[in-house]
């Protein structure tokens, strides 16, 4: 055994020596491009960073970036202001908020945006309210309506729902499920009236006759639903890769939604983008059965990266009303408006 | 050590017995300082708060001089600061109130349904054999993966809250409980019998009561799984709740409000074993 443990060294020594006589340029780029960690949801809005690597748009950019998956929005958060994760996507939560006013983590570029004429949130209402009548969304007030958890995104698009009309959220019953598997189940079966659903899940659930479609969130509240977020410390301290990742993340956007949401799309570039999406999100199933969810899943992404800061302030605004984050947090914590177009 | 024929190795490498005393009567007696005692370590009564109280002002020191991160952290006094508003806001009440008839509600049902399967279990052949399999097999499953399903079989309103709390607290006593049947000494049951004693007998006065330490040794275990289940239980639309607050507090990451719902918790365990173990004071006074 001493005789392989006395080798390994010099075996070690001639593989780095082989390693650095090879002459291939790519190479040396690697060892010249910043490591970048992007923690990553197996979601289709995640979609545009995984074309822009996909086609090679963080390399161009200089920058080596590494996927990290994850379960939910909020632990990217918490292992970003660790230090863990460089780059990751969340709504804009009561949650996120927290981390901001911690000073660990500010949004950088916007993401996921509401648009109308692009399906997005959808509004369900269950086959049971339905019959009993619920079957606009102006019949909201006083029913029961399902959510993730207190501060979360679907908290806040009731909240926006509830503007629109004449009534306030505490007029309706406001039910904490914690995950979205168990709103839909409360849904199926008629234990909750209503709920906001991501289109895929919401297209799927109407198609199937599980739930009926009461209207798109859009036509109440056209607002900034993700955002993409980094550290403080890169932000003050890595000034020019925050610069680069947000310019190729902002490509990855533009291919996709030029590709998905185009009314009339090219069959063969759609296809190939799908593929490219397939390798992270529904892997799980055969191309044929992840083509439709994806497609169905694809919302607006905005569009350059640009942040929609007029909403994100109206946002913050309401769930500090709330008494959900507190008042100390500024706009100035939560959003960095150097690097894209806001508006 | 008392044995005469004790040697040792001399020099010579020849053992040679050790003279059982000493030949010269004038040699002087050594004094040996008293070696016994020792090895016994007491509870000091007064070194458990004191740790305590350099524990959190180590904290809260390394909080204010920015040593430890609030993100990281938070510091004792805002954990306190959020205990005093979940007081003063009367929400402690609310929260308590709803946690404690979910915990009471589930722990008892559950508590007694895993007592009688238990003692079934123990008792009678067709019972084990039929109960036993079930009851390894359903105890491992998670019942938070079964989330889902509980909203549609007990609903999302108390149901399936007690339910969860049912479930965790059953399948500890069930086995609690067999095993301590198990365990009781046959030839108690056996001097039972020759004394003619009838099988109801034989139950209520030396199976039962043989098995009782290890049936409150479950309970204890029931309880504070029930407490961990309190959280997964809270997580299904509860509005109020010591869970649905720690929830909340993490969804929101006000780490100063989880904290200081993880320490209403631990209370609350704190409480529970402190009853138990008036229970098995009261109970097994028998043994003393």
């Amino acid at each position: 055994m001493s005789f392989t443990k006395t080798l390994r060294p010099w075996l070690g020594a001639t593989l780095m020596a082989a390693l650095m006589a090879m002459p291939f340029a790519a190479a040396e780029q690697a060892k010249a491009d910043d490591k970048v960690v992007v923690g990553a949801l197996r979601f289709t809005s995640h979609s545009a960073g995984f074309i822009a690597y996909e086609k090679g748009y963080f390399k161009e950019e200089g920058l080596d970036v590494e996927f990290k998956f994850f379960q939910a929005a909020q632990p990217i958060a918490v292992a970003t202001a660790a230090g863990d994760v460089d780059f990751g996507i969340a709504g804009v939560t009561g949650g996120f908020m927290s981390l901001a006013d911690k000073g660990a983590v500010r949004l950088v570029a916007g993401v996921l945006h509401e648009k109308a004429g692009v399906d997005g949130m959808m509004i369900l209402a269950s086959n049971k309210a339905y019959d009993d009548g619920l079957t606009s969304v102006d019949q909201l007030e006083g029913h029961s309506i399902a959510m993730t958890q207190v501060g979360s995104t679907f908290h806040y698009m009731t909240a926006r729902i509830a503007d629109h009309q004449d009534w306030t959220i505490d007029d309706v019953k406001l039910v904490p499920l914690q995950k979205v598997g168990a709103m839909i189940a409360a849904l199926k079966s008629g234990q909750v009236d209503a709920m906001i659903m991501v289109p895929h899940i919401a297209k799927a659930l109407v198609e199937s006759g599980d739930a009926k479609m009461l209207g798109w969130l859009y036509d109440y509240a056209e607002y900034q639903i993700s955002g993409l977020f980094t550290s403080v410390k890169n932000i003050e301290e890595n000034r020019d890769m925050v610069e680069r990742f947000v310019r190729a993340y902002a490509r990855g956007i533009a291919d996709f939604n030029r590709v998905m949401l185009a009314e009339n799309p090219d069959a063969g570039e759609q296809e190939e983008m799908i593929k490219i999406i397939h390798n992270y999100v529904y892997q799980d199933r055969p191309f044929e059965k992840a083509a439709p969810p994806i497609l169905a899943g694809s919302m607006n992404l905005n569009e350059g990266g640009a942040m929609d800061v007029t909403d994100i302030e109206k946002q913050m605004t309401w769930f500090q009303e709330q008494g959900l984050v507190t008042k100390d947090l500024t706009m100035d914590e939560l959003v960095d408006t150097s690097f894209v177009e806001t508006y | 050590m008392h044995s005469p024929d004790r040697t040792v190795q001399t020099p010579t490498g020849v053992a040679e017995p050790i003279p059982l005393r000493p030949v010269a009567k004038d040699v002087e007696t050594r004094r040996v300082p008293f070696r016994g005692a020792g090895f016994s370590p007491k509870a000091l009564w007064y070194v458990p708060p004191l740790v305590f109280l350099l524990l959190l002002a180590v904290w809260e020191a390394g909080s204010r001089f920015g040593l430890i991160s609030p993100l990281v952290l938070p510091a004792p006094s805002e954990v306190l600061t959020a205990f005093r508003n979940l007081v003063e806001s009367g929400m402690l009440y609310n929260h308590l109130a709803a946690s404690l008839q979910r915990l009471v509600i589930g722990f008892v049902c559950g508590t007694i349904l895993g007592t009688v399967v238990g003692v079934l279990i123990g008792l009678y052949s067709l019972a084990r054999s039929a109960f036993r399999p079930l009851v390894a097999a359903i105890f491992p499953i998670p019942k938070i993966a079964l989330l889902p399903l509980f909203i549609i079989w007990f609903g999302i309103g108390e149901g399936s809250k007690v339910a969860t709390i049912l479930f965790g607290s059953f399948f500890p006593m069930v086995i609690a409980t067999y095993g301590g049947i198990d365990a009781v000494d046959r030839s108690l049951i056996r001097m039972g019998q020759s004394f003619n004693m009838s099988r109801a007998a034989i139950i209520r006065k030396i199976v039962l009561p043989s098995a009782l330490p290890a049936i409150l040794n479950g309970m204890r275990i029931a309880a504070s799984i029930s407490i961990i289940l309190l959280v997964a239980a809270e997580m299904i639309g509860a509005e109020y709740g010591i869970g649905a607050y720690v929830l909340l507090a993490g969804n929101l990451m006000a780490t100063d409000q989880l904290i200081a719902g993880v320490i209403v918790l631990s209370m609350l365990g704190l409480i529970v074993s402190w009853l138990i173990s008036l229970a098995e004071r009261h109970f097994l006074r028998w043994r003393n």
